[in-house]
């Protein structure tokens, strides 16, 4: 069992995603780095089975506190991932999870313990690391040099929010394209307006619309492009509150749905019931009626969720910096990135 | 891979292999139920269609923590639907029984459907007891997930591309009605029966399968399946 002593810089990232000190999944995501690096790096441990147990428990922390905030026990699972190939390499044995072919087999193979102490296994892990966050650093750059691709001249793209993977990814095409940019407001917040004048700036003709107008519009509309807070395992998303409004219209009028999303905002659960995993965080609702409403406000609810569910039939493909995959791919995707036994660590 | 010289070794090796194969083969029911258990969600309604000793593990055990009803299809010609209610029953599981026809009329209540599988195909489709096909088209119509829960010993290498290409099992002209067709005996022979007992849904109507290998979209099992036979 980890100590609390170990936990308290888990303590310390929960709590400033909690007060939004760090907001952007790409904050949190190199936070999150510069942890395990210092896991890897101060931390006493005697062989890789320790280690996965220390990671493993800041993973149980974050979930246990923050259930919706992926980013973090995303890249954490990464890393055990890693370690575990680290391991087979140096061992050379195939640390194989349960397939349909093990089944058949019937092969003895025995449990991997990973307590074999590994004399190289901190430079390395630290190498891995070091390369990660390179990867991570210029994710979105690497998003963005796909645009060409799939933004045309004299196409008209929608996007809902703000969010800065899209807006550099718009930004890069622009350079070479001319089109247009419908913004969709996005209330209660309207962080669509933010994103309509930075896109205006760098001389994109862009166009604001209300939450409401987005089905009138959809008809004129080549592309959605959007992003996302997390891609879960079906291939699903969640996304901010209002993306599967726009996305039903979409799907109406036969718009193709591109959604940019990183390669650690990919989280291996499923959403069971919207109530536990979707619309469980709200926001204040302050947002949508002020407090000085008065006593108005003894008579009624107001609920302010920040999150959506998109259905996966919604959704025609996943733009990361490897480039563009089906929904239906997910699972592949995900395969590559965690050990299937860390799926669940709750 | 192991190389024995002895076929006494090759002999005894086999017989260890199916031991072992037996052994996981056991557990795989339960580590299906495992991975499926989630997906039961408190105040649910389920709706359930054939005699599935699987979905009826996951039933029970989910019954333990967590309080769902569930509304069984009658399950013609066998009718096991009313054993399987009377066994939901006795673990104080509110169960309704509904007519297979009445699937339609009572999708706007329910919260999900899950159902066992006799196989699941190459594509990830599922053959399962007839009228699972038309469940499915129902539930998707009504956007109502569906689930299927199995052991991953019965994916199998089919792949049909429709109704017809599954093998029959049985007699598929046996008269199941209880009722005579006809009281004239001249024309007993000219009023055929069709009843097949399995029928093929497409991979497209089931959302996600409940496997011991873990959650697994339908997009998945071929993965599966290839990595069974690399040829």
């Amino acid at each position: 069992m980890p100590q609390n002593a170990n936990l308290s810089d888990v303590i310390t990232l929960i709590s400033d995603i909690k007060h939004g000190k760090v907001f952007s999944s790409y904050e949190i995501a190199l936070r999150t780095e510069n942890l395990l690096e210092k896991v890897i790096s101060e931390e006493k441990w005697a062989n890789a089975k320790e280690l996965m147990q220390q990671i493993k428990g800041k993973i149980q922390q974050v979930t246990q506190s923050l259930p919706l905030e992926t980013t973090a026990t995303n890249i954490m699972r990464h890393i055990l991932k890693v370690i575990r190939e680290e391991c087979d390499q140096v061992s050379k044995k195939k640390g194989e999870g349960q397939s349909l072919h093990q089944l058949v087999t019937a092969d003895q193979s025995e449990e991997r313990d990973y307590s074999e102490s590994h004399g190289d296994l901190k430079n390395c892990l630290l190498d891995h690391l070091t390369e990660y966050k390179v990867e991570l650093e210029t994710s979105t750059e690497n998003i963005a040099a796909q645009a060409l691709e799939h933004i045309h001249t004299k196409e008209i793209i929608l996007t809902v929010g703000k969010s800065n993977t899209v807006e550099k990814f718009l930004k890069h095409a622009a350079g070479q394209r001319s089109f247009q940019v419908i913004v969709v407001e996005a209330g209660p917040l309207y962080h669509g307006h933010k994103m309509a004048a930075s896109l205006a700036l760098s001389g994109i003709q862009t166009t604001v619309i209300p939450d409401s107008g987005v089905f009138a519009m959809m008809s004129r509309v080549n592309k959605v492009i959007i992003g996302t807070h997390s891609v879960m395992a079906d291939g699903g998303l969640r996304a901010a509150s209002g993306v599967h409004g726009v996305a039903l219209a979409a799907k109406h009028y036969s718009v193709p749905v591109m959604v940019l999303a990183h390669m650690y905002k990919l989280t291996p659960s499923y959403v069971c019931s919207h109530e536990k995993d979707t619309f469980k965080m709200c926001a204040s609702p302050a947002n949508i009626i002020p407090y000085s409403t008065g006593p108005l406000l003894n008579k009624i609810n107001v609920y302010n969720p920040i999150f959506d569910y998109v259905p996966p039939e919604l959704v025609t493909l996943f733009i990361s910096h490897q480039g563009g995959n089906a929904p239906s791919y997910v699972y592949r995707l995900l395969s590559e990135l965690y050990h299937p036994d860390d799926y669940e660590l709750y | 891979m192991i190389f024995l010289q002895d076929v006494n070794d090759w002999k005894n090796e086999i017989i260890e292999r199916g031991k072992t194969f037996v052994e996981n083969v056991k557990s795989s029911r339960q580590k299906a139920v495992q991975v499926g258990e989630r997906f039961i969600t408190d105040g649910a309604t389920i709706l359930t269609h054939g005699y599935s000793r699987t979905v009826k593990t996951l039933l029970l055990k989910a019954a333990q923590k967590k309080k769902f009803k569930v509304i069984v299809t009658e399950g013609r010609p066998e009718c096991l639907g009313y054993r399987y209610a009377e066994e939901l029953s006795l673990h104080e599981i509110p169960v309704t029984i509904i007519l297979d026809s009445a699937v339609g009329r009572i999708m706007e209540r329910v919260d999900f459907v899950i159902v066992g599988a006799e196989n699941v195909t190459e594509n990830g489709g599922v053959i399962n007891k007839l009228g699972t096909y038309p469940l499915a088209l129902t539930a998707v119509a009504a956007h109502k997930p569906v689930y299927g829960i199995v052991e991953s010993f019965k994916f199998a290498r089919l792949y049909p591309l429709r109704q017809d290409d599954l093998p029959p099992s049985q007699d598929e002209t046996v008269n199941f009605s209880s009722v005579p067709p006809n009281k004239n005996t001249a024309t007993k022979d000219l009023v055929k029966f069709f009843n097949p007992l399995f029928d093929f849904t497409p991979p497209s109507y089931i959302q996600l399968l409940f496997t011991d290998l873990g959650v697994l979209t339908p997009s998945a099992v071929s993965d599966e399946l290839i990595k069974l036979c690399p040829n």
